[in-house]
């Protein structure tokens, strides 16, 4: 049982990562990126072409898969957003889909269809409480997540631009009228989005293995929790994580392992049919 | 003017007709036909996800779905040994129940929530056929599907198939042009243009979006009906969550809202891989990139491109 909850909880901090990489970008522009977990699939194999390929240091293949996916954040920006600004949300959703499916099987051509693993930057003996076994990964992911939210928290309310990132979110036009260069503030909100997918990624790549394929379901677990939690809300992103990591472990354990993830869609259907706008409510309001 | 354009459509309309009746003279190939068959029954899905995403504008990833349940049900009830006159109206049945269930609670949910839960539904219908195996035969699928009977005859070989489906194709195109200019029609398209305006003007938008979203099921689960019983060979692949960003795709490329649209991208999309099977993996790469160059460049796909050669002329007279 509690061994069950500590598993649950490590899985769910990764969906919680995924789903704060969405909450940024979809905070600055009210974009939902469906490639999000084709970028998470990205940062895994990015980090073992690194570490695994060409042999490096596991904590150097985490510096540069984290600038390479802040690059290929920008990049997807560039390719994506921009053609798109301003366009029903609908044809937003088929791109990023359809970026999302240039990026796996660019993935399937260069990396090939066999999962791969990626060794954790941390090692060392499980530690043991009452029965309850807590990898060092876990530990690791636990910790990871804490620095994310607090990093993330601190940069979005305490510093100067991400105070210009909230001005955006809330209304583009006014704050380029007031002088705040909305084109980097979105192209940062991009670049951290991606890096914290991929962060994502090298997360997940030593619990799970890395393939190509990989980056639909976490994809679509990442925008679970963020409906679950409300679009755009931070503390329901985390806890929604959580919550859904819990469910899916909890219920592949006492009801069948075969449904495991269609755990989270009827979660997040059940939940949308009593509050339309998720558990903790959208931080944006409707734009007519 | 809209009767000028009609007649302007039909000599169109009567050449796609005779190219269409030709085409199994030329292609005596049973691979090309069957790969046609299937390229008729994608069309029927897509006219049919064209009334609630192109006309009523609700995003809606669960038509793979529906066309899934369409074909599972025929299979599933004649394999059972049912006649094959009933299964239309099996697939009818659970179809249109399977859209209330997920239709009723959702119509008022907004864009991302409204793809997310049809995308949910999809998977969790997808997982369904997959794990229940000993009735759908999970993932490798149901073989030797008896065929279309009605009463003893029915169609033999993939020409005569061809030739029913196409007939199907006009009917479904007609009933579709009739909803469309209807009272209905016009409250879809009201929905999609302003749900606010519409509402205002006496259109019932939730009642209007949960007919859409049913015709469409109807239409996918008659296809998937056809589907299983002219193909005789289903599994979850054809049904997943892939096909119903193919769907989406096939109507985008082709045109939201143009029922000729449907048809081109349905076709288009269903014979391309096939015929560039050669670039392997690159294939899809490609597909991606085209898929974001139509909607960057033409975002009205095909029928939009071809329109617009339409108006210039006009100005010119």
């Amino acid at each position: 049982m509690g061994q069950l909850v500590v598993n649950g909880l490590a899985l769910g901090s990764i969906y919680a990562l995924v789903a704060l990489g969405l909450l940024l970008i979809f905070n600055t522009v009210q974009i939902v990126n469906f490639a999000q977990g084709q970028l998470l699939m990205l940062g895994a194999f990015i980090g073992i072409s690194c570490a695994v390929t060409h042999e490096l240091p596991v904590a150097a293949a985490w510096a540069i898969t984290m600038v390479a996916m802040a690059l290929v954040g920008i990049v997807f920006m560039v390719l994506v957003y921009f053609p798109l600004r301003g366009r029903p949300a609908f044809l937003v959703i088929l791109t990023t889909i359809a970026m999302g499916i240039v990026l796996e099987n660019l993935a399937l051509i260069v990396w090939g269809p066999l999962p791969v693993s990626l060794p954790s930057p941390i090692h060392g003996p499980p530690l043991r409480f009452a029965g309850v076994v807590v990898s060092m990964h876990q530990i690791f992911i636990f910790v990871t997540l804490a620095v994310i939210l607090l990093l993330q928290f601190f940069f979005l309310t305490k510093t100067r631009f991400g105070i210009l990132m909230q001005a955006t979110a809330q209304d583009l036009h006014t704050a380029r009228l007031v002088g705040i260069p909305v084109n980097r503030t979105i192209a940062v909100a991009f670049a951290f989005g991606a890096v914290l997918s991929g962060i994502a990624g090298l997360l997940v790549a030593p619990i799970f293995l890395a393939e190509p394929t990989m980056g639909g379901s976490l994809g679509l677990k990442g925008f679970v929790v963020s409906v679950i939690g409300g679009f755009g809300n931070l503390p329901g992103a985390v806890i929604g994580g959580l919550f859904l990591g819990l469910i899916e472990t909890f219920g592949a354990r006492y009801i069948s392992s075969n449904f495991r993830d269609a755990y989270a869609f009827v979660v997040m259907i059940a939940v949308l049919v009593a509050w339309p706008r998720g558990l903790f409510g959208e931080k944006s309001s409707e734009k007519v | 003017m809209r009767k000028a354009l009609r007649w302007k459509a039909w000599p169109i309309i009567a050449l796609s007709a005779a190219v269409a009746l030709a085409v199994p003279v030329i292609a005596h190939d049973g691979y090309v036909i069957q790969l046609l068959n299937i390229a008729i029954l994608n069309a029927i899905v897509v006219i049919g996800l064209n009334f609630a995403t192109g006309w009523a504008g609700q995003i809606n990833f669960g038509q793979a779905a529906f066309y899934g349940l369409g074909a599972y049900t025929t299979a599933i009830a004649t394999k059972a040994g049912l006649p094959w006159i009933v299964t239309p109206f099996l697939s009818v049945i659970v179809v249109v129940v399977a859209s209330l269930i997920l239709g009723l609670p959702t119509m008022r949910l907004r864009t991302y929530y409204l793809a997310m839960t049809t995308i949910g539904f999809g998977e969790i219908i997808r997982l369904m056929i997959v794990h229940w195996e000993p009735v759908t035969g999970g993932t490798s699928g149901l073989r030797a599907i008896p065929g279309i009977s009605i009463f003893g005859i029915g169609p033999q070989g993939q020409i005569q198939h061809y030739y029913l489906l196409i007939a199907t194709l006009g009917l479904a195109v007609l009933i579709a042009l009739r909803v469309r200019n209807s009272v209905l029609g016009r409250a879809m398209i009201a929905t999609k243009d302003s749900e606010i305006a519409a509402e205002q003007s006496g259109v019932d938008t939730t009642r209007t979006k949960l007919l859409a979203f049913m015709i469409g099921a109807i239409y996918a689960g008659l296809a998937g009906c056809l589907y299983a019983s002219s193909i005789r060979f289903i599994s979850p692949d054809s049904f997943s969550g892939t096909q119903a960003i193919l769907l989406m795709t096939m109507l985008i490329i082709g045109g939201m809202g143009s029922i000729a649209g449907c048809v081109v991208g349905a076709v288009a999309l269903t014979i391309l891989p096939e015929a560039l099977r050669f670039l392997g993996q690159w294939y899809l790469v490609l597909y991606g990139l085209g898929v974001v160059a139509v909607i960057v460049l033409a975002p009205g796909g095909l029928a939009s491109l071809a329109s617009q050669v339409q108006p210039r002329r006009a100005r010119l007279r």
